[in-house]
């Protein structure tokens, strides 16, 4: 039996730390909007309760229920309804209903003036992924990566508990409250210890912002990333695009989350695991790295903060990622 | 200006590569005897019927290296690639350009192959031929247009292409050098080092298999690494075997594309032919090029 492996300690000073929007209180205002596909309002109904159980209101905004194919509405509506909900004072939070695709359509679009001068959390993934790398790079405020209204069961009976406890955690984290996300351990993992901005999201969203003034500064930062129903050599081709973007070598730390991968094609094996295709990209960077952490398109989607400082422990028998105390500034 | 590498003479060699997806060698011999047959030696490197149990055509390592064996031969002319698939990107930047750099020679294929044509472009200026590739010769098709069309390119014959206008052209005339080649390669390539450069350029897209809303991901993206504002001129060719959601997307590929770059004036072709489908002719990508997008037809010339 070796030893255990040495932690190694990556922090690095962090420049230009994001601003992290005021935490919500009994009685605060929620917007839901559909900046990408669309969502009825009957569908919305579990999501609205619930939140309503939480102690916030809820405001809907004009998408929800509107249709344009895919869309939640034309993109004028859909840019027009986000763009009010960034201008409203009253809203503390804005939660995108669903991802699906379209924020990138909106995108160039909108006016962040009124949410630089009071910033709000902007809530969502997927391909909300767009927003958080956006307002990550240029506006320098904190977002939340979590589930959608979408992810709302009509029935709590019928979810698990640890995915019922990844939605009741958004309401915790929305009021600054810390929670402990459970991590099962993966063998293939690289211990380790490092701190830093917490960035990321969907990978093909991630390159697909690649090279755009909306893609995420990764440099000292920790690095998470999640997909559902790419291929493998797909997977392994977004990895590339971000390396060889530069968007790999100077990370701290790997968090790699669920990854629904859509079968090779028979005849067309890819002959790697995802553990492999990603393991190759950052081996020799001396960095910690994880796997099967509980977020993307799967029952068990903990929010995350991206642009808050946060720390990654990987130990053989045990990960925890958590926010680092006394990092980042607060408005006002 | 960029490098033209010199047009191929009888007896010259033709070297024949996999860098990505698996080929047999039951596949590649009609594409073989047919470049014999055009006076060339053809050099079949390890990769084409490679025994590896994967999607690839050997290991990265093998393809690697029969790749740079043939970039580094000076008897080899011309590196062939068998088939496109998936690969180049897991290779590119492993690849050592010295030899050719000293001796330039035609680097030939599509899709995958996109990777090598903008990285030799960008980092070198060296021309490359956009063409078929082997699957496209077996069951008497070596002799069709699009084929011969890749053998007078290789001899050194200038082309002037022709085809029917569509509805969504945008008229006018462009010259600049081409470059472009496959959407997801070139969205793919953004921010790397082998990313495409446009400007003042005439941009070939073509694609396979994509999801009509991935098309307009795609789009958005060159839109937003300012790709498409300055170009000379567009040409598209073929959106084949697109995917849609469950809930259509609403647009055609083409529309799509229309609508990513309906604010600029440049001249703007669809149907060119070109892309995975029998009409694919060899494209001498980094060449200057004259686009005529007309009333009735349209033209693209060396």
């Amino acid at each position: 039996m070796s030893g255990l492996p040495e932690i190694r300690v990556l922090a690095r000073a962090q420049e230009n730390p994001t601003r992290i929007p005021p935490n919500l209180a009994d009685g605060d205002l929620m917007g839901i909007c559909c900046p990408a596909g669309d969502m009825s309002l009957e569908e919305m109904q579990p999501a609205i309760k619930e939140i309503g159980s939480w102690g916030f209101r809820v405001k809907l905004g004009d998408t929800i229920g509107k249709k344009d194919f895919t869309f939640g509405g034309t993109d004028e509506e859909r840019r027009s309804d986000f763009q009010q909900m960034l201008n409203d004072p009253e809203l503390k939070a804005i939660l995108c209903a669903r991802g699906g695709y379209g924020s990138i359509r909106i995108l160039d679009g909108l006016q962040w003036e009124a949410f630089v001068q009071s910033p709000k959390w902007v809530i969502g993934f997927s391909d909300i992924t767009y927003l958080h790398g956006h307002i990550n790079r240029n506006l320098r405020i904190a977002t939340l990566h979590s589930k959608m209204c979408n992810s709302f069961p009509a029935d709590w009976s019928q979810v698990t508990p640890s995915q019922a406890d990844s939605i009741r955690a958004i309401r915790t984290s929305l009021r600054g409250e810390l929670f402990s996300i459970p991590v099962s351990v993966n063998e293939k993992n690289i211990a380790g210890l490092a701190e830093g901005e917490l960035v990321g999201g969907n990978l093909k969203t991630m390159e697909a912002l690649s090279g755009s003034r909306s893609a995420f500064d990764t440099r000292n930062k920790l690095l998470f990333v999640e997909d559902s129903g790419e291929y493998l050599y797909s997977l392994d081709r977004c990895l590339w695009n971000l390396k060889r973007a530069g968007q790999l070598d100077q990370i701290n730390g790997l968090v790699v989350g669920g990854f629904r991968i859509r079968p090779d094609d028979p005849g067309d094996e890819f002959g790697m695991s995802l553990e492999e295709i990603v393991l190759e990209k950052v081996r020799g960077l001396g960095i910690p790295v994880c796997f099967d952490f509980p977020v993307g398109h799967q029952p068990e989607n903990y929010p995350l903060k991206c642009g808050v400082s946060y720390q990654l422990r990987v130990q053989p028998d045990q990960v925890r990622l958590a926010e680092s105390a006394g990092v980042g500034s607060r408005p006002g | 200006m960029t490098t033209i590498p010199s047009y191929l003479q009888p007896g010259d060699r033709i070297g024949m590569t996999c860098p990505g997806g698996h080929m047999s060698l039951a596949s590649a011999q009609p594409c073989i005897d047919t470049f014999r047959q055009w006076g060339y030696d053809v050099q079949v490197g390890q990769t084409i019927g490679d025994q590896s149990s994967n999607y690839f055509s050997g290991s990265d390592d093998e393809r690697l290296q029969d790749l740079q064996q043939m970039l580094d031969d000076d008897q080899v002319r011309a590196v062939f690639c068998a088939r496109g698939g998936y690969g180049l990107s897991r290779i590119i930047d492993r690849v050592q350009f010295e030899s050719f750099r000293k001796n330039p020679k035609w680097i030939i294929g599509f899709s995958d192959v996109t990777v090598l044509h903008t990285h030799v472009y960008v980092n070198f200026r060296v021309a490359t031929l956009h063409a078929p590739m082997a699957s496209a010769f077996p069951n008497g098709e070596s002799a069709n247009p699009y084929i011969l069309s890749l053998k007078a390119a290789l001899e050194g014959k200038k082309y002037r292409y022709q085809w029917p206008v569509n509805q969504f052209d945008r008229r006018g005339e462009a010259v600049g050098e081409l470059t472009g080649g496959n959407l997801s390669l070139l969205a793919h390539l953004v921010g790397s080092r082998s990313d495409c450069k446009t400007r003042g350029r005439i941009l070939l897209l073509e694609d396979v298999g994509e999801y009509l809303y991935n098309i307009d991901r795609m789009m958005h993206q060159l839109k937003r690494s300012r790709k498409l504002e300055r170009l000379a001129g567009m040409i598209i060719g073929s959106f084949t075997e697109n995917k849609d959601t469950t809930r259509p997307f609403g647009l055609s590929a083409y529309e799509i594309i229309y609508e990513a770059v309906r604010d600029y004036d440049f001249p703007l072709g669809f149907g060119f032919p070109s892309g995975h489908v029998r009409e694919n002719y060899a494209l001498k990508l980094g060449l200057g090029h004259k686009l005529r997008i007309g009333r009735n037809k349209a033209s693209l010339e060396e």
